[in-house]
Formats: C-alpha cells, structure tokens, sequence
C-alpha cells in the first residue's frame, strides 16, 4: 500500500444514521447502528461476515426498510423506500457486482440508468458532462466511445464510480470495490476515491482488506453483531486492533480434540493456478480429515474448488486422485476420478429444483442404480430411502419437488447427494452453509464430519471463523489469490482473521508491524 | 459479506397453493377436452370407425417424428428446425437405395437421420451451440447437399421393397401401428432408463448437470441420435406413400412436429414432457383438423386453429408452472 492519507474531511457532518435496527425473522441482523460522516470524508465501515455491515448499506441505498432509526443527509430526514428515491436523496451504490456492460461503448455505460438523458438523448450536451465524469475519476485517458470491453477491471470500476457519482451524489457508497481487483488496479480506485472525496462528496467504503482501509479511509466505524462497536481515527489504528474490535470474544482456537484419525494421501494439488484469479496452490489432503480454504470474496478460494471440480477450462496444474492423474478442464472427468462438488450456487449450479427430492438425492450415482442402462426400482427406492435418513428428511416427502423444501434442507439434500457413493474420495464444498440457518448448519457439519470419519477427504471453502474454527481439522488462508499460511493444531480466529483480510506480512506497509513470513510451507505440513 | 443468514422462509410447504392452481389448470384441460367431444360428437360422421382410422393416420407422419423432437425438447431448451430436411435427405436416401432391399434401405435412411441430426447434437450438447442457430443453419446445408447430388430432381424407388410400408393390416395403415410402438418404447427408455433421467436433469438444469458431473454432452448427442433416428422413420413412410422424394418430400413437418410436441403441453423450457403427452398432442391435432374439415370449413382455418391450440396450451404450461414456482 504506497497511498498516503491526505484528508479532505471539512467538519460538517453531512450524513448521519441514527439507531438503525433491522430483523429478519428471528434474525436481528442489526441492533442500533448509529454514525457520522462528514462532507469530504472517506469513512471505512469494518466488521466480520454477518456483522451486519451488508444489512445497513442495504438501507442506506434503498434496498431494505428500516424497522427503526433514521437517516438524516444534509440535516434533514430522508425515506429511502427504494433504490430510486435514494438517488433523489444522492445516494449512489457501487456494489460488489459488477454493473457495467463490456458489449456497450463507455458513453452507453454512463447512460444507464442516467434520469437526466432522458429518452431522446442530447447528446452533445450529455458527452460533456460525461467526459466531466470520467475526468473527475482519472479516467481522462479513455475516449466516450471505446468499447467498454476494451479496459481493464479496475477502469470498469471506476467507470461505475463514474456513473454513481453522475447522479450527483452526495453520499457515495462503494461496497468491496476492490475484492476482484490486482494491486495497481485497486491503485487506481484509491486515486480517484480521493478525488471524488475532495469534492465535498461524503464517502462510505466498505471493505474487508483492513491495510486499504487504514491507508485510505479517515475514519473507521466497526461493527459487530449488528451493534457498531466504535467509530474512531483511523490514524489511531493498527489493523491488529481493527481485528480485536471486530472480534470481541471470538473463539479462539482451533479444537484439536475432535482431530480423527488421518489416512492416506487421497487428493494431492501441486502448482494450481487460474490466470488472475489463484496462484501456484498446493495441498494434501489424507481421508479422515476435513480441511478448509479460507478467504474472502477474490481471494481465490472459491476458484481453487471450482477448478479441482473441473469447472475452469483455463485452470492449470497437477491434480491426482490415489496417485492417478486427473486432467483439470472437465467436470465429467473430475467425477469419475472420484471427486464430488457442492457449489456455492444451489439454485443454478446445484439442485434440480422441480424435481422430485428422491431424483436430486440420485442425481449423482445413477450409473449405479441401472443395469444394462435400465433402471432398477428396487435399488432406486432403496438408495433413496437410505439417503432421506442421512439427510433426515421425512420419508413421505421423497416425490415432492425439492424446491419445496426450506434453504436448511435443500442444502442437505445437496450435500447428501455425495456422500454414501463407493466411487467418491473427495468431497469439496464451495460455501456450504451460505443462506442456511442455524439449525440447517448443524446439521450440514455434521454431515460432513462424518464423512470425514466415512474416510472421505472432506475441503470446504468458508468465509466465516466460527465455522473454520468448528469444523476445520486443517485451515489453508488465501489472500488474493496465493496461499498466506497452512494452520494445523492450534490457531487463534484473530490470526486468521488477520490473514484473510490482510495477507501475509507486507514489507512495504509501515503500519504492519508484524513479520510472519510469507507463504509458509504448507506441503511439508500435509503430506 | 454476503453470507448473512437470512432463512429462506416461504420456501416451506406452499403445497396448498399450488395444488389450487394445479387443480384451475386441470379444469381447464378436462374443459377443453370436452368441448373438443362434444363438438366432435355433435359433427357429422366424426364418430365412425373410418374416421377414427384418417385421425390416427393423419397423426402418425407427424407424431413419429414428433417423438424425436420430443427427446431433443426434453433435454433442453432445445428444437431441431431442419426436421423437415432431414426427412428429405433420409427418404431420397431410403428410395434410393431400394435395389437392396427394404431392411437394409430402411438401415441406411435411419443412419443417415440418425448421423445427421447427431452431429447437430453433439455440437449443442459439447459445445452448447444455439441450437435454432444451429439447425438453420444444418437445415440449408443438408438441402444444398442433397439438391447438389440429385440435380434437383426427384429420386425414384430403384427396387418395390418399400411398398411393404403403405400396408394395411387390418384395414388399419402400418404407420398408426408404428407409432403406436414407438411411443411406447421412447415413453420407456424416458422412464426407465438411466439415459432417459439423466436428459431429464440436464434438461431442467444444464449446469447443475454439469457441476454434478453428468455426461451431459454425451447424453445430448444420443438423444439428437435418437430423433434422428425418428426422423427417418417418418421419412421412409412418407416416401414409401408418395413413392418419389425430393427435397420438399418434408413439407411443413418441422414445424407440425414442434406444435404437436408443443400442443402436448411439453415446455419449451426443458426437463419436462414425455411420449404419451405428444402423442396426445398430435391426435389432438389431428382431430380439431378433421372436426374442422368435415365441417367444412377452409384450410386456411384448419390451419390458424393449429395455431390457437398451441397457444393455449403454451400458455396453460406456463401458467401452471408459475403456479408451481410460486
């Protein structure tokens, strides 16, 4: 991090949030979150996965009703019912998402969406104010009318700032800016953040790269379990004491006692790379075990999974199943060498919604259930019923569609589908207790606790420390794309933590006064 | 930051709802049906052993290869628009080859249906091309072909073999026969086969298929194979009746076979349908257009009637599937 902090906060607190609180259910998502931010100032908002930190951007764009409190900008209250009636108030969103459309030239992308266009374009006068926009997010080197899928990531990003700041924006929240994007490409963020800051423009960064956000930001709000914790300088900050702030009393360790026996090497990776997105990522993975990659949103995580399920044509790298080759690029393969995927996304890479629970718990093994092709109904009611009571799930339902069910059961359905099959040796979780509720999620480590003991070599990929604490036998952390360290035994969440959000140990940063060495060798820990 | 648990509520159990609007559409099918009879009856000579025999023979050319489509639609977002080619080229093919016999001129117009269409499928299957893209595409390409090796002329029969085709045990037409087995046997390999599930799944949710490691290529391509198949076999009939093939030996079948798979209430979507749904689809067909001949009105109605049917029942899936959705 080479940015120096220049402030251009002014005094005059333009925004304020006044005991927000807000529920889901029985889900008191956030508790009374109240802070400032004044004109001018580039204000961080911190605090761990379910924080609740998603939940009040959500309602200062329009997104959510508050349940109570309000928000008041420029001294007046304002009702943000929808995402409309906040860009009247001058609140504009750069979500995590990308919005912007690469097949449209950048004059298009600022029009999207633009109210003042209107439906005959006049464009002479629009053009200049576009260039205005661009010049003012230091794009000043892209021509209007290049095609957007002609820039880099990062200028696609600052083409969205662009476009949010062309609402005349009083209040700009940008929502992970910089997860997916490299070093000098999140540079170019920074640089124009500052800028849009000078202008008066009150900013509200929300990010979990705590090194960008103490270099960047002037003031850091922290949040925890809804409640925000404190709000204060950022020049008084250490990331270290951001970690304790978002922690609290976390659980602190790793839990050895459940630690099973370990097997053989089933899964061995060496030099897993996916150009831009994960670098040179090696592991072992012994039956017996579940093991956890740990990251956030772009830290490669995800993709590492995807890519060992055979999911990324472009993956490269050598992945062996018992000691056999499997070539990367081809889901059927990667099946038929034993491995089994849960992805993230149940609903357009998981389950076969209208279909019956029964044709979803069997989805997966069908050439074990036929002969010579044919199906055999006894077998198939047998498997069926067998995998309903893994699942607990009551038997008379096994015909209904498993849409029907709730996201807890859906999600044990899923996983469920993988386990209790003679060909499967690995099975890999992308995110396996996304949008599952309390209860669903025990009963999903449980599920894969005991294959682990089945002698499955069990790798999931998680965001949140409760759940690498609780379930994990052996943590691997990433950060942007390249594996930080491999924890086995004990670990503290707050080193995690600090691994997720900030990486190894980073020379160039003065405010790290760490020195952990990078990278530490995780093969010799494993095999 | 996106992982703040919010339990999927309203997901549970909306069963009472649904089974409503299951039962509204029901209605409205038992309705239709109904209606369709009663008009029937009250036409003149519509109850008659003869005219059931032309409704079913009139069914049968289209609803053969109407069971092919239906194996592509099952499978996926997917429709074949060079049916009607395809039985072009397979009947010249089946004519052609006449000089050695009906079995092995009947394996040769199958093949050729069969690799036709299958490497169209292959293409969608491995390589997810648009499928409409891709069989206009096929569609021209196997017309040029044939009109090139033919010279644009009709092919005629080099031997008699294929009159065995145009029998009528029984007074009834072999074709209807034909179709009748056939639908039972795709109904089966639909039900009861593994191949049969899993163009189901891949068909309802392709990448879902993939993630969970599914030959979803794999099974396309025998499904297309399998239509292709079909194909042929509506096209040696349709040769065997005109006893002459030329490059419009398919008239309007591509698009005759799409409404009856259609009029079955097999979406468009995928992942749904079965044989018997298009068999009923094409008799039903059939009998509004034979209701309407006898009672006398132009083709032009005929035809625009077609149209309505599948709109209704288009819109009726549908219906009934948001209702399901919701």
């Amino acid at each position: 991090m080479t940015v120096a902090s220049t402030s251009a906060r002014t005094g005059h607190e333009l925004v304020r949030v006044d005991g927000l609180v807000k529920s889901f259910g029985s889900t008191r998502a956030v508790r009374g979150a109240s802070f400032g931010i004044e004109a001018g100032e580039i204000h961080a908002l911190c605090g761990h996965n379910g924080a609740g930190k998603s939940t009040v951007v959500k309602m200062l764009s329009g997104q959510e009703d508050p349940d109570g409190g309000e928000i008041s900008i420029g001294g007046e209250v304002v009702d943000l019912r929808s995402r409309q009636a906040a860009q009247r108030a001058g609140v504009a969103l750069v979500d995590q998402e990308l919005s912007v459309v690469p097949s449209l030239s950048v004059a298009e992308n600022l029009m999207l969406g633009d109210a003042r266009t209107g439906w005959l374009n006049r464009a002479r006068r629009s053009r200049r104010r576009f260039r205005a926009l661009l010049d003012s997010v230091g794009l000043t080197h892209v021509a209007l009318d290049r095609p957007l899928s002609s820039l880099g990531i990062g200028e696609r990003q600052l083409v969205e700032i662009a476009r949010a700041l062309g609402q005349d924006a009083r209040l700009l929240i940008l929502d992970e800016p910089t997860a997916t994007l490299s070093d000098v490409e999140s540079e170019y963020v920074y640089a124009s953040v500052r800028k849009v800051a000078a202008t008066g423009c009150a900013i509200l960064f929300v990010s979990h790269r705590l090194g960008e956000v103490l270099a960047l930001c002037d003031r850091v709000t922290v949040m925890r379990d809804g409640a925000v914790v404190a709000t204060a300088a950022a020049d008084g900050l250490t990331v270290d004491s951001l970690i304790e702030q978002m922690l609290g009393e976390a659980p602190s360790r790793l839990d050895r006692t459940r630690a099973g026996r370990s097997g053989d090497v089933v899964l061995s990776v060496t030099g897993l790379s996916v150009p831009g997105r994960v670098h040179d990522f090696s592991i072992s993975l012994r039956a017996g075990q579940v093991y956890a990659v740990a990251g956030q949103l772009g830290s490669g995580a995800s993709d590492v999974l995807r890519a060992l399920a055979g999911l990324v044509p472009a993956a490269t790298g050598v992945v062996e199943v018992d000691g056999r080759r499997v070539r990367t690029g081809r889901p059927t393969v990667a099946s038929a060498a034993g491995i089994a995927f849960v992805s993230n996304d149940r609903k357009t890479e998981g389950l076969f919604l209208d279909k019956p629970i029964g044709w979803n718990l069997l989805a997966t093994r069908l050439p074990t259930l036929t002969r010579l092709g044919v199906v055999s109904r006894a077998r198939w009611s047998r498997s069926v019923a067998e995998l309903l009571g893994v699942c607990a799930i009551e038997p008379h339902r096994a015909r209904d569609a498993v849409g029907s069910l709730s996201g807890g059961n859906q999600q044990k359905v899923f996983v469920g589908r993988c386990l209790h099959r003679d060909d499967v040796r690995v099975l890999l979780l992308d995110d396996p207790t996304r949008g599952v509720d309390v209860g669903g999620r025990a009963a999903i480590h449980d599920l894969l606790r005991s294959a682990a003991t089945d002698g499955l070599a069990v790798l999931f990929s998680s965001t949140e420390l409760e759940e690498l604490l609780d379930l994990a036998d052996v943590v691997v952390t990433m950060h942007k794309g390249d594996v930080v360290r491999t924890h086995v035994g004990d670990t503290a969440g707050s080193v995690l933590l600090r691994e997720i959000t900030h990486g190894g140990h980073d020379p160039h940063d003065p405010r790290d006064p760490h020195d952990r060495g990078v990278g530490a060798p995780a093969k010799e820990l494993l095999s | 930051m996106n992982t703040l648990t919010v339990p999927a509520s309203g997901a549970t159990a909306p069963s009472r709802s649904r089974r409503r609007g299951d039962l509204a559409t029901d209605a409205v099918v038992v309705v239709a049906v109904v209606a369709v009879l009663v008009v029937g009856l009250s036409t003149d000579r519509f109850v008659s052993y003869a005219n059931l025999k032309a409704i079913l023979t009139s069914a049968s050319l289209v609803g053969i290869a109407a069971l092919g489509l239906t194996l592509i639609m099952v499978g996926g977002a997917a429709v074949s628009l060079a049916i009607s080619q395809t039985v072009a080229a397979s009947g010249m093919v089946f004519l052609s080859a006449q000089s050695l016999g009906l079995v092995p001129a009947l394996v040769l117009a199958v093949v050729c249906g069969a690799v036709v269409t299958g490497l169209q499928g292959a293409v969608v299957g491995f390589a997810a091309a648009n499928p409409v893209v891709l069989t206009i595409a096929a569609s021209f390409a196997i017309t040029g072909v044939a009109t090139g090796l033919t010279g644009g002329t009709s092919v005629s029969p080099s031997g008699t073999g294929y009159d065995v085709l145009n029998a009528t045990p029984g007074g009834v037409p072999l074709c209807v026969f034909v179709l009748l087995a056939l639908t039972a046997v795709v109904e089966w390999v639909l039900r009861r086969t593994g191949f049969g599930r899993s163009l189901y799944l891949g068909g309802e949710n392709r990448r879902a298929a993939r993630a969970a490691g599914l030959p979803v290529g794999r099974t396309t391509t025998v499904a297309w194979l399998g239509a292709g198949s079909l194909f042929a076999v509506t096209a040696a009939f349709t040769a065997a009746f005109n006893t002459a093939a030329n490059v419009n030996l398919g008239g309007t079948l591509t698009f005759d076979a799409i409404a009856a798979v259609l009029a079955g209430g097999t979406p468009i979507s995928g992942g749904r349908g079965s044989a018997v749904r298009t068999l009923a689809g094409a008799v039903l067909i059939a009998a509004v257009s034979d209701i309407l001949l006898l009672r006398g009105y132009s083709t032009g109605v005929q035809i625009m009637v077609k149209g309505v049917i599948v709109l209704l029942v288009v819109v009726l899936v549908h219906l009934r599937s948001k209702g399901r959705a919701s």
